[in-house]
């Protein structure tokens, strides 16, 4: 026989539950919406689209949250998507232009020289935020607009389209003609970040750093190097997304990414880390940039305006980071008691 | 002339009573200190006076008119103001704005500057100080924002002025002016408690002095008459100490060495030598610069000048990183703000000063993670309702436990305690006291730093005295009493 007190202390554990779920909750609803109303929705094509759609900001997503965690954030790589795809296209062109090697493996230094850019470009970050002490949101503002100057002055504000045939496979190939290869880059993210963060010591680094500076600073955590790596880490990835953008479309320009990076935070946000650092999960975000996705293909299978199609993401996103900042009080009330 | 009067005043909280049967009297014309240990129920009795507590036995008069005020804004406007020693200024509005908040002069809908910027000057006129009262406040000096937190007390015309330790963030010649101010304002007709837990300075600005002890008021003495002696057996009455366990000895290997260590404004020229398994405390009132030196000694601060050794070895550029490294552990004495990451859990803030060592570098080895916590746990008796539990679920005094096993786990040589008592109850500052004298069986040394002076004598095998950011005197604890202890700390007659 169950009694109250027992049928009460399942009530509360379905609701705790309820609450931590919240996202995943929301989500299937959602999704079970769109296979009742949305033609065309629940095909394996489509599902594998939405993947292949989300992979270029997720991936970049995975990498922010170590960022969020950490209690930083960064802004500029929207314009690093932009130039990592010109200084690939562009290096692989003068290279093969100058005899140095065929345009086929000219394209491997391309995209080895876009990394290490976007990585000098996080460790430069790193640098004025932890020896200057600037905020990385101001930082990184202002890098977000130096970025694209640098991308337009090396492209001369056209799209440069030097790429070897092959390379559209990075960005549009198919494995067994079905799962769309971006899809692939987006499961490594996840791994990796979800590794990173779960199974080594700077990710338990990160979520100290993030939770209270102070405190990890003197807990003998080397703040600095942990603040510099994450903000490198983001970079890299966000130069590894212009590779994944300009093979797509099999060009660099400087037009790429342009307010990417509100895409990349949202799905942060939505995932439920804490823009105050500390709090976050690599499975959240995950959540989060799918979340995204479902909702834009939804509203494409609809036929809703691309005018339209912005409305309704903002709101959508203002909403999910509501039930999320909700949902975080009372779990935290909670566990004050 | 006028009196405030508070008659049999009892104040319970859960578990304790803060103030217990307390009647007392301020007058105008003089200053009235408030003194009394920490927990003595000093800052209780001007809750209670300015209307912050609303519950409690007995009554308040004002000039014999009884009163009780529901919240600290109605006490104001009656003329009880309060200045609490954390500074509640808006930095980017102007000093004019500042003492007038929200009481600005109006023609109209819109404010009437001239007459407001008019109406400040008034006040600091008539206070008798200058301030250019069109300057923003986040360019003004810590002594001056000070000045106009009493500028906004003195605005509404108050008939009690309440000072809650107001030269906690003062430099000596600002504490001179401040002093200068008050003796003005004691001509007023206004009511001055002044508060404050630097003993050595009511002979100077105090022409009386209240004691509280455990929550009774245990009497008043004039204070040119009274001596050092009277006070402080006022304060601590007949204090039996406990002893330390005989077996607690230093051994005769220096581990440990600071040689002219300064960093101005707040020590210099500190010197001393830390033996093995010694427990050295280093005592001081507040502001003496013990906090600051103990953060120097860790490297969270760079020095001025001076040198750190360990083992024999100087330890150049010192930060938390290499001090950890070296074997150096740092309990801060601001454990929610400084020790602990409130929101991540137990097991991880007992992790986070030992990630190297439950690591190969790289990837956390689980298996010793749990281990290390446990280890803690389970020494250290911390009461837990779970591992993944948030700091946040813990008392003071397990939260304290946590910040020493955190530190423990790292097998340290050195222990740094700044304050390891504070905020936490009698039992678990006994189990503190019992880790710190374990660590001295084992050969490990510690530094304690404690403003319960009679702590120090508790658990310290030696004991330096630090005045004005310098070593005044070297005292063996067996030797002498906590009257002494505080005399000494206070320097003077």
């Amino acid at each position: 026989m169950i009694n109250g007190a027992q049928l009460g202390e399942k009530a509360y554990r379905i609701s705790q539950l309820s609450k931590r779920y919240m996202m995943e909750i929301i989500l299937v609803i959602l999704v079970l919406l769109l296979i009742v109303t949305a033609p065309g929705f629940f095909t394996l094509g489509n599902i594998l689209n939405i993947f292949r759609n989300v992979a270029i900001t997720g991936v970049i997503s995975f990498a922010m949250t170590m960022v969020i965690i950490g209690g930083e954030i960064d802004l500029s790589v929207g314009s690093s998507i932009a130039l990592s795809a010109v200084i690939t296209s562009t290096v692989t062109g003068k290279l093969a232009e100058a005899g140095v090697m065929p345009m086929e493996s000219a394209v491997w230094i391309g995209m080895l020289v876009a990394i290490i850019v976007g990585m000098g470009i996080g460790l430069f970050n790193g640098f004025v935020r932890t020896k200057f002490n600037i905020p990385s949101f101001i930082a990184t503002l202002a890098m977000l607009n130096v970025l694209y100057g640098i991308a337009a002055i090396i492209s001369k504000g056209f799209p440069v389209t030097t790429l070897p045939s092959w390379y559209n496979w990075i960005g549009a190939g198919r494995f067994f003609n079905l799962i769309p290869v971006p899809a692939l880059w987006l499961i490594i993210a996840f791994i990796f970040v979800y590794v990173i963060m779960n199974k080594t010591k700077l990710g338990r680094e990160i979520y100290a750093v993030g939770g209270n500076p102070e405190a990890a600073r003197l807990s003998g955590i080397n703040v600095k190097f942990v603040k510099i790596i994450i903000l490198m880490i983001v970079q890299m990835f966000a130069a590894f997304s212009g590779i994944i953008l300009s093979a797509q479309v099999m060009s660099g320009s400087s037009t790429f990414g342009r307010g990417y990076e509100m895409d990349v935070i949202a799905a942060v946000i939505i995932g439920g880390a804490s823009l105050s650092g500390g709090i976050g999960k690599a499975w959240g975000t995950f959540i989060g940039i799918v979340f995204m996705g479902v909702i834009n293909n939804g509203m494409t299978l609809f036929g809703v305006g691309d005018f339209e199609k912005y409305v309704v993401r903002g709101l959508l996103i203002l909403g999910a980071v509501m039930l999320n900042t909700i949902q975080l009080q009372s779990l935290q009330k909670v566990k004050q008691k | 002339m006028s009196i405030l009067r508070a008659s049999n005043i009892t104040k319970r909280f859960p578990g304790t009573v803060a103030l217990d049967d307390v009647s007392i009297s301020f007058q105008s014309g003089k200053v009235n200190a408030l003194v009394g240990k920490n927990g003595s129920g000093k800052s209780t009795l001007v809750k209670v006076i300015n209307g912050a507590y609303n519950e409690f036995d007995g009554n308040l008069y004002l000039d014999d008119v009884e009163f009780r005020y529901q919240q600290p804004k109605q006490a104001f406007d009656a003329g009880i103001a309060t200045v609490y020693q954390e500074m509640s200024l808006i930095p980017g509005l102007s000093v004019a704005e500042n003492i007038l908040l929200g009481r600005y002069r109006m023609k109209g809908k819109f404010i009437d500057w001239k007459e407001t910027f008019q109406d400040a000057q008034d006040i600091l006129d008539d206070m008798g100080v200058t301030l250019p009262v069109k300057e923003i406040v986040a360019h003004l000096s810590v002594w001056q924002c000070q000045v106009i937190e009493i500028a906004k007390a003195m605005s509404v015309n108050p008939k009690v002025l309440i000072l809650d330790e107001p030269t906690s963030a003062l430099a000596q010649h600002e504490t001179e002016m401040l002093y200068e101010l008050i003796r003005r304002l004691v001509k007023k007709d206004v009511i001055v408690i002044y508060i404050s837990h630097r003993l050595q300075e009511l002979w100077e600005i105090a022409d009386t002095c209240s004691v509280l002890r455990d929550g009774k008021y245990v009497g008043t003495l004039d204070m040119p008459e009274a001596t050092h002696a009277d006070l402080l057996s006022l304060m601590f009455g007949d204090l039996t100490l406990k002893k330390r366990p005989v077996d607690v000895v230093a051994q005769e290997q220096v581990v440990f060495k600071v040689d002219k260590l300064t960093r101005e404004p707040a020590f210099r020229d500190i010197s001393f030598e830390l033996r093995k398994g010694e427990v050295l405390g280093i005592a001081g009132m507040l502001g003496a610069g013990r906090t600051e030196l103990l953060r120097a000694i860790f490297g969270a601060d760079i020095p001025d000048s001076g040198t750190i050794h360990i083992d024999g070895e100087e330890v150049k550029n010192p930060s938390p990183v290499l001090m950890k490294h070296k074997g150096v552990a740092f309990i801060p004495e601001d454990r929610k703000q400084q020790g602990l990451v409130q929101i991540l859990s137990i097991k991880d803030n007992l992790n986070h000063s030992s990630l190297d060592l439950i690591s190969n570098g790289i990837f956390i080895d689980n298996k010793k993670e749990a281990e290390f916590s446990k280890r803690q746990i389970k020494d250290l008796d911390i009461k837990i309702p779970g591992e993944e539990y948030p700091m946040t679920s813990l008392s003071g005094g397990n939260q304290q436990k946590v910040v020493v096993g955190k530190w423990l786990n790292i097998g340290p040589k050195i222990v740094i305690f700044d304050e390891p008592s504070r905020g936490i109850d009698v039992n678990a500052k006994q189990q503190i006291f019992q880790i710190i004298w374990d660590l001295s069986r084992h050969g490990l040394s510690s530094i304690v730093v404690s403003s319960e002076l009679e702590e120090l004598l508790e658990i310290c095998n030696r004991i330096l005295i630090i005045k004005d950011g310098q070593f005044t005197d070297e005292v063996n604890p067996d030797e002498l009493s906590v009257n002494e202890l505080y005399a000494l700390c206070m320097g003077g007659n």
